[in-house]
C-alpha cells in the first residue's frame, strides 16, 4: 500500500519554500527520489519535482551533493 | 488576471537597513506593470546551498549568502513577461524566480517557524514526562 505523504500531512499545495518538506523526497546525492521510492500519486510526483527545481534555483536547495 | 508569485535573492552585500529600499523598488516594478499586491514576506538572511555569482558592470560578485524574500500579486499574463525582464535587470538582485501560484497562501517562512518551535516544545514536555516516568 502506497502511502501519499501530503494528503497525510494536509499539503495543498507544494511550496518552492517548504525546504523541510522537500528535503524529505531527496537521496543522499541530492536527486529527486524515483516514484517508486516517495510512493506519491503521479500528479503529486510532477509538482514535486517542478518544486525542488525551483527551491534549487533559488539557492534553498543543492543541485549535487556528496 | 493571473496570481504570480516572485521570490527574490538579494546581494549580501546591501546593508540591512538598506533592503527595503530595494524591496520598495521591486514592488513598484510590479506596481507599474499593472500589479496587485496582496501578500508577501520580508527578506531574511540565508545561507546558500551552493555559491552563486552574479557580474554587476565590471563587479564580480561571488556569494554564499544572500536575503530571500517574497511577493504575491495579481496580473494580466502578458505583463508578466516584461516584469520578469525589468527584474533581471535591478542590479542589487542576485537571482528572481517568477512563477504561477494559487491565490491563498499555504506556506509562510513565519508559520513554518512557528511549527518548529512547537514541535521543540512538544519533544521537551516529552522527554521531561519521560524523566518523570523514570523516577
Amino acid at each position: 500500500m502506497k502511502k501519499n505523504y501530503f494528503k497525510e500531512n494536509k499539503i495543498e499545495h507544494i511550496d518552492y519554500k517548504d525546504v523541510e518538506t522537500l528535503k524529505k523526497f531527496l537521496t543522499p546525492h541530492a536527486r529527486v527520489q524515483s516514484r517508486k521510492r516517495s510512493g506519491v500519486p503521479s500528479v503529486d510526483q510532477r509538482s514535486l519535482a517542478e518544486a525542488i527545481k525551483r527551491a534549487r534555483f533559488l539557492g534553498l536547495l543543492p543541485y549535487v551533493s556528496r | 488576471m493571473q496570481v504570480y508569485e516572485t521570490g527574490y535573492l538579494i546581494l549580501p552585500s546591501i546593508p540591512e537597513d538598506g533592503l527595503s529600499a530595494v524591496v520598495d523598488k521591486i514592488k513598484g516594478l510590479i506596481t507599474k506593470e499593472g500589479g496587485n499586491i496582496f501578500d508577501g514576506e520580508e527578506p531574511m538572511k540565508i545561507d546558500l546551498a551552493y555559491t552563486m555569482s552574479k557580474t554587476v558592470g565590471a563587479s564580480r560578485y561571488v556569494v554564499n549568502e544572500a536575503y530571500l524574500g517574497w511577493v504575491k500579486f495579481e496580473m494580466e499574463p502578458a505583463q508578466a513577461v516584461s516584469l520578469k525582464d525589468s527584474l533581471d535587470k535591478v542590479d542589487e538582485v542576485l537571482r528572481v524566480l517568477l512563477v504561477k501560484a494559487p491565490r491563498e497562501t499555504y506556506f509562510t517562512f513565519a508559520k513554518a517557524q512557528a511549527a518548529l518551535e512547537e514541535k521543540e516544545a512538544q519533544e521537551e514536555a516529552a522527554k521531561e514526562e519521560a524523566e518523570v516516568v523514570v523516577e
